[in-house]
């Protein structure tokens, strides 16, 4: 249980000081129950307080950052087992393989295409990560090369190195432990060398383990080897079992009875035989880093997709810019559509109205994202905020007609809307997937 | 929030989909889906069910998807045998009949209802769910139509919303079906409709949540999200909440990445779009996930097979 | 220039061809409503012209009229122009009325520790052998008429000036004022003979919509008269936004000139009622909200209305009469009552002094209900305040037939389960014209016991009941037919005014219930929910409770104490220790920014159904909603 702000302010020394920054006590235990505040700027605090307060402060899940420059990344840090709950700060990172079974071409290939790879949404960029990069070969030597071919290719994309045989590794770190890659994986046979070899390059380590009770004893000894920056992989044998072993483990680590699962989890998405279920979980389910086969087109934006809707910020609506949208190239008899500015209302019905083509304009209306529903329920949605957008956007000089089509759940404001704008209202129908046929039957201009 | 393991002290009811010879019905199949008493795959087989895939049709392709209609060719025209193949080619646990022909203004063709449901049910062994018209005005005739033409075979009828839920209540109380129960992606909404339909005499066990499923990229974070929401407050001992849920990213096929894919890859995009949206449905807690790809009802029964590697057909209990 | 001339009572206002009938009609004098400020929205500014060149834009603003309204010279007269000479009548029901102001006995117990005192003294004149000055011989009377001591007290330049007139004059009989002021006294006043009676302060409520005056002696701190009026800036705008719109428009002066001359019509009154002269009020003290406090002290509110919503000062503030243009005693004392934040003004902090929550160990939620809504939770130790818009519907406004407590509005109805026929009680018994907030409340509780509305309040339009009934654009229910109304119109209530309560009720509650978890406390730990303000006193505290307005609570646990703001003026007023607290207090309370608190949007979601998603949460209201289904299912 969270703590209330009115339990924190017990713990405070309610001196009224203003030391911290806040007018009072109170006002600063609100900040602090609301994960705002920084408990270390009252300098008052007394043993227990700090013991109460500092532990609900500093992350239960150590951050783990791979590679260098401007495409490191930085997994763990979180808080919460549900997203809902506050959100997920670290998104999953995804990375290709490349085997050093390939040939040098091949391998050259592949990276290029995952440092090109990448989409833009909703004014984000979308990418993966880095390559993973396989010793299937079983040869120190073969990985090795491996290694330095991806490096000459693309030295500032992150990589995983992954190879059981400490020697192996101590191939592929040869060329590139300088750009802290991360070294899978420490087992219980070899964590010494592997720890070894971590701290020498001072990368982050993955340790596997057949079962939590092996890892939980490994990342104990990994860390008694002096090693901080760990991940775990839970190996699960089948992805029935992906989903329990990640959701204990992130459990264990928030509430911070195990502080050896306090790590990022790794998933290996090829060993499944369903690469896109396993990518899915991954996603869904606490995994900081999963290891790919290359991704078709379609899988590549889906997943990427995936990825991004899982990491917003769920108290947050997605925002579109208010504005007058074209659809097709309207002329001045088209229709004119107001909505709302929530961004699944924006895309839903531009989507429609692009497969319905028929030319028209969106007039996007500013209710801070709120949802046609709860945009009029609050009062956000009304007469005086459609009259200045029209006026705002100019839409009559966009058209010439006067005729506003509003979505069906805003008929309430239909007269008032009328009212003030002096636009005729015509009431649209409440799917936005009924708008082409609303369109083809009543919109005559 | 993040604390207890499965200190639950709540569990989703159960809620039957169709009925065999034995409970008076024709269906091959009858399903129970909810019954959960943990979080989505923590608690192994023994808590719920396998999660089902229904494959979606239209009683009017006009308003269908485009990708849908060039895939499935002609079978579009024809609810009956488009369900024959849902069931043996596609592979769907159940069909869901969406009937688009009501969207239409001014449509008023209620007999053809009753005999497009009873067309599908004679076609199609699998339990059916029927998605009827969203106009008030036309809400009972439609229902009430859909209702009597299953009369004994445990239909799903959808969808009842805040501001109109007695037609659809009216119709599966009289005809014994279940609801589908409609609210804007937001748990306190979907409460308050399952304290509505409560109140006018549907017992839970008759309601399947739709929390509404935005496509991915469209909303569906905030979908995912109050599924999350929904099922975890429904296993901390919220009554109201504690029943089945169904989701269906419908606008999936529409938005932009599907319909401007290269015609090599739209199948494929639609596909993953779907599947991208439904899997991640079902591990937040969906008992029922609506697809309309057919390509995409063969990726989730895969899908769940690995997750769910329990006997596959051990919740067709009542198979006959 | 065209001459308006009102009906009945033949006032008449010159104005400019073109000029609106409102505007003649406000320098008249005529106290119209004018709910949305003159846009020509709220459709309460209906006058009839009778004869003259005037123009009004029927399509556009004539939805509330009949053809034959529009006919016969029916127009909005915010938005009619005039263009020659014109006769209008206004009807009663556009002008605002007397409303039941709440002025009550005000059961204030705080000890009287005054900050001015006035002392007779009878001086040896000065001679040869004691040539000492005039002040020194001044300041050692006081002293040993029981003042404070000589060295302590100021005498200003003003006051020496005239001093030796008015000693010699009065022949050494005179009466002195002197007031506590930071770092010491003042010697403010020297008046010829005997005045040590006439000494007085005013206590004043400055609303929004109205000022409250209450004038006490401050030789025994009883009180000598009280007062009330519109604030007449509500001819700049209803609602607080709008004037400060106004002030952005047109300058702040108008509006603080109003605003003083509101509280001087009052104290005027009061002063007149009870045979004192103005000039022997030496104190005011105002409490009011932060953006009519400012106005009166002439500070810009601009800056408040706009993110992020930043007053221009917090803490209490002083200022002599003169300089605020209160026609009281030129030097007399200011003192306007501290604020916690733009949202949390004077007023509510007086609230809480006289509620007395910063001075207990139980814990009170007190609420204060107008369009915009203020609670504020706790005891002694910690309080959280928050604030919000309640929109009109629970004060009448955005509902169809909802009307301010006027006479003639439905202020109780209770409604029989079978029948469903209602029995209403009016203000003043005279036939309904409306529905005020109260009554709506009862409505709302009536329909639900009836299972005519379901808990989100849509009305099941399958009963079959002469009552219920499809309107132009919602489904209503009938609260009086045409005949019996005052109006000549069937008084309903529709779905859609039903809405619109409910989500007004949603913020109250949803707001209480954001502050309690910030406290971690239920509602069992609530020791007293107390209503401030007119609202409180006249609504059917079960209703509100099963409508979920507030959160359940026993019924004895809940209390009206009617205008706080006024009471805490008063205690402040005649006990100058409590002034000193009120800073303090203003400053413990925490202000909870309902838009940034993400969980508020939910527990408001949460809060719009009746009375709430969570029947827990109201066990009494559940118990009795089950028995009610159980009856309407008998008896279908
Ligand atoms: S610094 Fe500490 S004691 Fe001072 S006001 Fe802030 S919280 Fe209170
Ligand atoms: S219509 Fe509101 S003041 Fe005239």
């Amino acid at each position: 249980m969270p703590l209330k702000a009115l339990d924190i302010y017990k713990l405070l020394p309610k001196k009224n000081c203003k030391e911290c920054g806040d007018p009072t006590c109170l006002t600063f235990a609100m900040k602090l129950a609301s994960g705002k505040g920084d408990v270390t700027k009252c300098p008052y605090l007394d043993e227990d307080a700090k013991v109460v307060l500092g532990a609900s402060t500093r992350p239960p899940i150590q951050l783990v950052r791979v590679g260098v420059g401007e495409l490191r990344f930085g997994v763990g840090d979180e808080f919460v087992l549900f997203r809902h709950e506050k959100t997920f700060y670290h998104p999953t990172a995804l990375m290709i393989s490349v085997s050093d079974r390939w040939t040098a071409d091949e391998i050259r290939v592949q990276t290029r295409r995952v440092a090109s790879d990448h989409l833009v949404r909703v004014g984000a960029d979308l990418r993966l990560n880095g390559i993973a990069i396989r010793n299937d070969s079983g040869s120190p030597e073969a990985f090795g090369k491996a290694v330095a071919a991806v490096e000459e290719t693309a030295t500032h994309l992150p990589e995983v190195l992954m190879a059981t045989d400490p020697a192996a590794q101590e191939a592929g770190l040869a060329s590139c432990g300088h750009f802290r890659p991360l070294i899978h994986a420490a087992t219980m046979e070899t964590y010494p060398a592997m720890c070894g070899l971590a701290k020498k390059f001072g990368c982050p380590l993955v340790i596997s383990a057949p079962d939590l009770a092996t890892l939980s004893d490994l990342s104990k000894r990994c860390t008694a080897e002096g090693v901080a920056r760990l991940m775990l992989d839970v190996s699960p044998s089948s992805l029935a079992d992906y989903i329990p072993a990640a959701t204990l483990i992130r459990r264990l680590a928030i509430c911070r009875a195990q502080p050896e699962f306090g790590y990022p989890v790794f998933l290996d998405a090829t060993r499944y035989g369903n690469q896109d279920t396993a990518i899915a979980l991954g996603i869904l389910k606490y995994a900081s880093v999963i290891a790919t086969e290359t991704l078709p087109p379609a899988t590549l934006r889906a997943a990427l997709t995936l990825r991004q809707n899982i990491y917003t910020d769920p108290q947050k609506p997605i925002q579109m810019n208010p504005g007058l949208y074209p659809i097709g190239s309207p002329g001045k008899d088209a229709p004119v559509l107001m909505t709302v500015n929530f961004s699944l209302t924006f895309f839903t019905l531009q989507g429609y109205l692009e497969s319905a083509r028929v030319p028209c304009y969106m007039l996007i209306v500013d209710t801070e994202g709120l949802s046609v529903l709860t945009a009029v329920a609050s009062g956000k949605l009304n007469e005086t905020l459609v009259k200045e957008s029209l006026k705002r956007f100019d839409v009559g000089s966009s058209v010439t007609h006067r005729k506003l089509i509003i979505p069906g759940y805003a008929s309430p404001l239909s007269g008032r809307i009328e009212e003030e704008t002096g636009w005729k209202v015509l009431v649209g129908p409440r799917d936005a997937a009924e708008i082409g046929e609303y369109l083809a039957q009543e919109w005559k201009s | 929030m993040t604390d207890g393991g499965s200190d639950w002290s709540g569990k989703i009811g159960e809620v039957v989909l169709g009925a065999t010879a034995a409970d008076g019905g024709t269906r091959k199949v009858s399903y129970r889906v909810g019954g959960d008493d943990d979080l989505p795959f923590l608690g192994g087989c023994t808590s719920g069910h396998r999660p089902l895939v229904a494959y979606e049709i239209c009683d009017d392709p006009g308003l269908w998807p485009q990708i849908v209609r060039d895939y499935c060719g002609d079978l579009v025209n024809d609810p009956a045998s488009w369900s024959k193949a849902a069931e043996r080619e596609y592979g769907a646990d159940l069909i869901r009949l969406s009937l688009t022909s009501t969207r239409r203004r001014g449509f008023s063709d209620f007999a053809a209802l009753g005999k497009t449901v009873h067309d599908v049910l004679h076609a199609t062994g699998l339990p059916l769910i029927i998605e009827g018209s969203n106009d008030p005005q036309i809400d009972s005739e439609v229902f009430q139509q859909c209702g009597e033409a299953g009369q004994g075979e445990r239909l799903l009828l959808g969808t009842a919303e805040a501001g109109r839920y007695r037609s659809v209540a009216a119709a599966a109380l009289a005809y014994g079906h279940g609801v589908i129960a409609q609210s804007p992606i937001d748990i306190n909404l979907a409460k308050q409709l399952n304290i509505l339909l409560k109140e006018i005499g549907v017992p839970l066990d008759r309601v399947v949540i739709d929390p509404y499923t935005g496509a991915l990229g469209y909303g569906f974070e905030y979908s995912y999200s109050v599924m999350e929401r929904i099922r975890y407050s429904a296993l901390k001992g919220d009554q109201d909440l504690q029943v089945p849920m169904i989701s269906a990213a419908s606008d999936s096929l529409n938005i932009k990445e599907v319909r401007e894919a290269e015609p090599a890859i739209r199948d494929e995009m639609a596909v993953r779009w779907e599947f991208y949206a439904a899997l991640p449905a079902i591990v937040a807690g969906a008992a029922i996930v609506v697809v309309r790809h057919p390509g995409t009802v063969k990726a989730l029964r895969d899908a769940v097979e690995k997750m769910w590697p329990g006997e596959v057909t051990a919740n067709a209990a009542q198979g006959a | 220039m065209p001459v308006v001339t009102f009906l009945p009572g033949y006032r008449k206002a010159t104005v400019s061809e073109g000029g609106t009938i409102l505007e003649a009609a406000q320098k008249a004098g005529l106290q119209m409503n004018v709910v949305c400020g003159g846009q020509g929205k709220c459709g309460k500014c209906i006058v009839q012209v009778k004869s003259g060149r005037f123009s009004f834009d029927s399509e556009k603003f004539g939805r509330v009229f009949s053809p034959e309204e529009i006919a016969s010279g029916f127009c909005l007269a915010c938005q009619a122009t005039v263009g020659g000479d014109v006769h209008v009548i206004v009807p009663e029901s556009s002008l605002i009325q007397e409303q039941k102001i709440l002025i009550e006995g005000l059961g204030i117990e705080t000890e009287f520790n005054p900050s001015i005192w006035k002392y007779y003294l009878e001086l040896t004149p000065p001679t040869l052998e004691d040539p000492s000055p005039d002040l020194t011989r001044l300041l050692w009377a006081i002293q040993k008429k029981g003042g404070p001591v000589a060295e302590k007290i100021y005498a200003p330049l003003e006051v020496l000036q005239s001093a030796p007139r008015v000693l010699r004059d009065s022949g050494w009989r005179v009466t002195a004022t002197v007031a506590l002021v930071p770092g010491g006294y003042r010697l403010i006043d020297l008046e010829k003979g005997d005045t040590s009676k006439n000494l007085y302060g005013a206590a004043v409520d400055l609303g929004t919509t109205t000022i409250v005056v209450y004038l006490r002696s401050l030789v025994d701190g009883k009180v000598v008269g009280v007062a009330s009026n519109y604030n007449r800036q509500i001819s700049c705008g209803e609602d607080i936004l709008s004037r400060v719109n106004y002030a952005k428009k047109h300058g702040l002066e108008p509006l603080q000139e109003l605003a003083a001359e509101s509280i001087n019509q009052a104290i005027t009154t009061a002063a007149n009622n009870a045979s004192i002269d103005r000039d022997d009020i030496y104190e005011v003290v105002v409490a009011g909200n932060t953006i009519m406090t400012h106005i009166l002290m002439g500070i810009d509110p601009a800056y408040m209305i706009e993110e992020p919503y930043v007053p221009v000062v917090r803490r209490y503030l002083t200022t002599s009469g003169a300089r605020v243009g209160l026609e009281v005693d030129r030097d007399a004392g200011v003192f306007i009552f501290p604020a916690v934040s733009d949202f949390i003004g004077g007023d509510i902090v007086a609230d809480i002094l006289s509620c007395g929550m910063a001075e207990q160990e139980e814990i009170t939620l007190m609420v204060d209900i107008g369009t915009n809504f203020e609670v504020v939770l706790g005891n002694k130790e910690w309080m959280f305040s928050c604030a919000g818009a309640a929109g009109p519907a629970l004060e009448g406004g955005e509902v169809l037939f909802g009307m301010r407590a006027n006479p003639g509005a439905i202020e109780r109805v209770s409604i029989d389960p079978a029948t469903l026929t209602p029995s209403y009680e009016t203000i003043n018994h005279e036939k309904p014209r409306g529905i005020t907030g109260s009554g709506l409340i009862d409505i709302l509780a009536e329909l639900l016991r009836a299972c005519v509305i379901d808990r989100t309040g849509r009305i099941n339009t399958s009963i079959e009941n002469r009552r219920i009934r499809t309107g132009q654009y919602f489904p209503e229910y009938v609260v009086a037919w045409k005949g019996e109304t005052a109006i000549g119109k069937d008084i309903v209530i529709t779905e859609n005014d039903i809405k619109n309560l409910i989500m007004s009720k949603a913020s109250v509650l949803g707001a209480c219930i954001t502050l309690m978890n910030q406290a971690g406390i239920t509602r069992e730990q609530i020791d007293g929910i107390a209503f401030s303000g007119a609202f409180g006193n006249y609504i059917n505290k079960e209703n509100a409770i099963m409508i979920g307005l507030i959160p359940e609570v026993p019924i004895e646990r809940i209390r009206n104490i009617g205008n706080g703001a006024v009471a805490g003026a008063n205690i402040a007023l005649i006990n100058r220790k409590k002034r000193k607290v009120l800073d303090e207090i203003a400053r413990n309370i925490a202000y909870v920014e309902l838009n940034a608190e993400s969980s508020f949007m939910d527990e408001y979601t949460r809060a719009a159904f009746l009375p709430h998603t969570d029947l827990g949460l109201f066990p009494k209201v559940e118990k009795f909603l089950d028995e009610c289904r159980l009856r309407s299912r008998e008896h279908p």
